[in-house]
């Protein structure tokens, strides 16, 4: 009976929030629509399904139907002639969590196939933003809105693991540049920009960070990074809390105040750079006296203007490009990277369709935290894959971190012969500073007896990490299964792990935990090195895992066939970085 | 049909239908202007003007949008239909306003005898889709069909009338009908009439605001 009684009233204030969610905007796009169905073949879920649930009105409708209650004049007396209903329990805020979530990644391709003009990212996140008022969304989605409210970042990096991570990749940018004054200068007043960034290049992907600090060096500019306020993601956007929004969008700005900087820049992330340029002015109402601008915005800027010299024939390769939802079709950026791509590869190959009619990356809205639906995400993405398929390229290049990951995961799952790389990568690659090339090679860093072990089962791979680990000053250590590995801690403590997930007997997850949950371990910094089992992707979903035992997240995640020099920088970056751990 | 009644399906039920069509659009108007619009505080990427004037032009716009490039016969019939809807309403206020026999034996007689048969069809064949494939099935209210039913049978009636211009029963059922739509449109999903300039409009300049639209295409 108390459990009736919650549920309805879960249900009942799911209601009432619906009622104070409508502006001009929502009403007409609640209400234009005609159920027509011209949307239906431009939705992804629908195409890779034929599901009829996937159609974007019929998805649309769900939300809908409280307006039709609620708001339309006829659907006042007579719900049920308009298509109008409440929600009463449990059952439906499921329902409706599988929909708006499970269901739509905000892409707004259905909206710009719709004659009436009805936005369907509208409709969608109305509908999450009361559901996430009342606890419910995919536990993902409430972690990382947890961690950047709690941290300022969604993935939970303090402010000392951020600012030994910069200090490291200045040592390598200095090797790289060789150049001992080369830096990635922090809270230096008065700049020209401020860059935030995406935690994932702190936390995963450093080479990104490093290439947009080449570009910077290269152009001679002045700018900096912030110890605050540097995350440029939002996951307001994609909860529908516009307090959320606003609390990320207030701790960038006031970065740019405090430092004084002309301009805020965003990395390469497509829904970073929508709601901090877009969204975040109006949800902080705030008027800012600086410009936002994205980072190929800067760099096209630098091009044309001769500041930064690039050299095509660097990148020999066939190069693709991904538009992302939220710059495509949200955020007008469409030919600036495919400028900066021309000058930067020597075969630049256009994606069919592109722009703003390009497919999503099928890891749009957040749905990459959303490990529950990982399942019904890569079986929508083979409308992605094909169309990767048809350009033949050997790159596909994009400007989103999420779409790194959305794209990563399915070009694994549906075995394409083809890698994913940000357009700033590809420039830094192509830079000719000095007239002397910048190469991306790697020098050994002096490292004393730095203790590697290595958990894998495949002993081909755990030959070809002890050479490469060896050739570059590490000690290793190899264990085959969970005992091996077991034994050995009992004996010796390393200074870093490598974790294959998938292995027969205890797998890679449980010895993970095992780790994190033991006091001994718990501080030992852990890379995963694993390959996706194309055939069951869910089955060792470590996001699910680390959100469902509430562990911290590894330190590095790599994936097979391990790229050489990525795996060696998150190496170098985790022992010679004191990782807090606190995630 | 007797002519008294003939004389009133003509003036008062017509003027009484015009009315509450246009005081509930009206009101409508109203409604809508009193919910906030979202206003952008940031400075304008695109041209919003630009992107205001195709978001309009869009519908006559076929290969704009995907959908309609891809679905051209449903554009086709979309467009035939509409302009059979302008030229239905604008027939009956003919004949109630002025007379029937200011159409009979001209061109235009000629041209309502060709499309209104021809929106009938189309009616047809919008109704057969809401009910025979799937996705339309599972996106159709009551309403919906409601409306199609309606103007299936309006065509039918405004088809026969053309044909028949001094048959006043077929007249007195055409005219009804058309008193009744005008009456009924904005409590239904047909009241899209009035929505579709706003929804447009906010469309082009959010869109226009963040140099989104109007879409570079380069194919
Ligand atoms: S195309 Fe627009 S009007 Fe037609 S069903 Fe889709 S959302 Fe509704
Ligand atoms: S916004 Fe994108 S994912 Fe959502 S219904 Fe529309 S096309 Fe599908």
């Amino acid at each position: 009976m108390n459990e009736i009684n919650q549920n309805s009233t879960r249900a009942h204030k799911a209601n009432e929030a619906f009622k104070t969610r409508m502006n001009r905007q929502a009403i007409l796009s609640f209400g234009v629509c005609v159920h027509c169905g011209m949307c239906t073949e431009s939705c992804h879920y629908y195409l890779a399904t034929k599901d009829p649930k996937m159609a974007p009105a019929y998805k649309a409708d769900r939300v809908r139907k409280l307006y039709k209650k609620y708001f339309d004049w006829t659907g006042k007396l007579l719900p049920k002639w308009v298509g109008g209903g409440e929600l009463e329990n449990e059952e439906d805020l499921k329902e409706l969590m599988d929909i708006t979530f499970g269901s739509c990644t905000m892409c707004r391709r259905c909206s710009f196939n719709c004659p009436m003009g009805v936005d369907k990212a509208l409709l969608m996140r109305t509908g999450r933003s009361i559901l996430y008022e009342q606890g419910i969304a995919p536990q993902g989605v409430i972690d990382v809105a947890k961690d950047q409210w709690e941290t300022g970042n969604q993935m939970g990096v303090s402010e000392e693991e951020y600012l030994e991570t910069i200090e490291w990749l200045n040592e390598e940018l200095q090797m790289e540049l060789d150049d001992p004054i080369a830096e990635i200068p922090m809270d230096k007043p008065n700049c020209n920009i401020v860059y935030a960034v995406n935690p994932r290049e702190i936390k995963y992907a450093p080479q990104s960070l490093l290439a947009a600090a080449k570009i910077f060096y290269a152009a001679g500019e002045s700018w900096t990074m912030s110890s605050k306020g540097w995350d440029n993601t939002n996951f307001g956007l994609f909860s529908g809390d516009n307090k959320l929004g606003a609390h990320m969008g207030n701790l960038v700005f006031d970065s740019v105040e405090r430092l004084n900087g002309k301009m805020l820049v965003t990395s390469e992330c497509g829904h970073g750079y929508r709601a901090t340029a877009w969204e975040s002015p109006n949800w902080t109402g705030r008027d800012l006296k600086f410009p936002i601008f994205n980072f190929l915005e800067i760099m096209v800027d630098y091009v044309k203007s001769g500041r930064i010299k690039l050299d095509p024939s660097l990148n020999p390769f066939k190069v693709t490009y991904h538009d992302p939802c939220n710059l495509g079709r949200s955020g007008g950026i469409t030919e600036e990277p495919r400028y900066l791509l021309k000058q930067s590869v020597s075969m630049f190959q256009e994606m069919y369709p592109n722009r703003a009619d390009n497919y999503c990356c099928t890891g749009g809205g957040g749905a990459m935290s959303m490990s529950e639906y990982s399942k019904r995400r890569l079986e929508t993405a083979v409308v992605k894959a094909n169309q990767l398929k048809e350009t033949e390229a050997n790159i596909v290049a994009t400007a989103c971190h999420n779409c790194v990951d959305g794209l990563t995961d399915l070009i694994k799952h549906y075995k394409l012969k083809m890698k994913v790389k940000l357009v700033g990568e590809l420039v830094a690659d192509a830079l000719i500073i000095d007239k002397k090339f910048i190469t991306p090679t790697f020098k050994a860093p002096e490292i004393e007896e730095k203790l590697i072990l290595m958990v894998d089962d495949e002993v081909d791979i755990l030959t070809y990490l002890s050479t490469l680990f060896n050739d570059n000053g590490f000690n290793t250590y190899t264990a085959t299964n969970y005992e091996n590995a077991m034994e050995f801690l009992t004996t010796q403590k390393p200074d870093l792990i490598t974790l294959d997930l998938a292995m027969p007997g205890k797998n890679g997850l449980s010895i993970y935990k095992e780790l994190k949950t033991n006091e001994e371990y718990k501080d030992i910094p852990v890379i995963f090195v694993t390959g996706v089992n194309p055939d069951n992707p869910g089955q060792l979903d470590h996001r699910k895992f680390i959100y469902e035992h509430s562990l911290p997240k590894p330190e590095g995640y790599i994936e097979k066939p391990v790229e050489k020099e990525l795996l060696l920088k998150i190496v170098r970056k985790c022992v010679e970085v004191k990782v807090d751990n606190l995630n | 049909m007797d002519p008294h009644i003939i004389s009133i399906l003509k003036h008062e039920v017509h003027l009484i239908a015009l009315f509450i069509m246009g005081t509930v659009y009206i009101g409508k108007i109203i409604w809508i202007m009193r919910f906030k619009p979202m206003v952008e505080r940031t400075p304008s990427k695109g041209n919003k003007q630009k992107a205001i004037i195709n978001s309009y032009l869009n519908i006559a716009m076929p290969w704009e949008m995907e959908s309609t490039r891809k679905k051209w016969y449903v554009w086709t019939e979309f467009a035939i239909f509409h302009i059979g809807v302008a030229f239905a309403i604008i027939v009956s206020f003919i004949v109630s306003f002025g007379n029937e026999s200011l159409i009979d034996k001209t061109i235009f007689q000629n041209f309502f005898m060709v499309l209104f048969p021809i929106s009938f069809i189309i009616t047809l064949i919008r109704l057969a889709r809401r009910i025979f494939l799937p996705v339309n099935r599972i996106i159709s209210h009551p309403d919906d069909y409601f409306s199609i039913i309606l103007m299936c049978v309006w065509f039918f009636f405004a088809s026969w009338f053309v044909y028949d211009l001094y048959n006043t029963l077929i007249m007195g059922i055409y005219l009804a009908i058309t008193a009744f739509l005008i009456a009924y449109v904005p409590f239904s999903k047909m009241s899209h009439y009035i929505l579709w300039p706003f929804s447009r409009y906010y469309f082009g300049k959010h869109f226009g605001h963040r140099g989104v639209y109007p879409k570079v295409r380069v194919q």
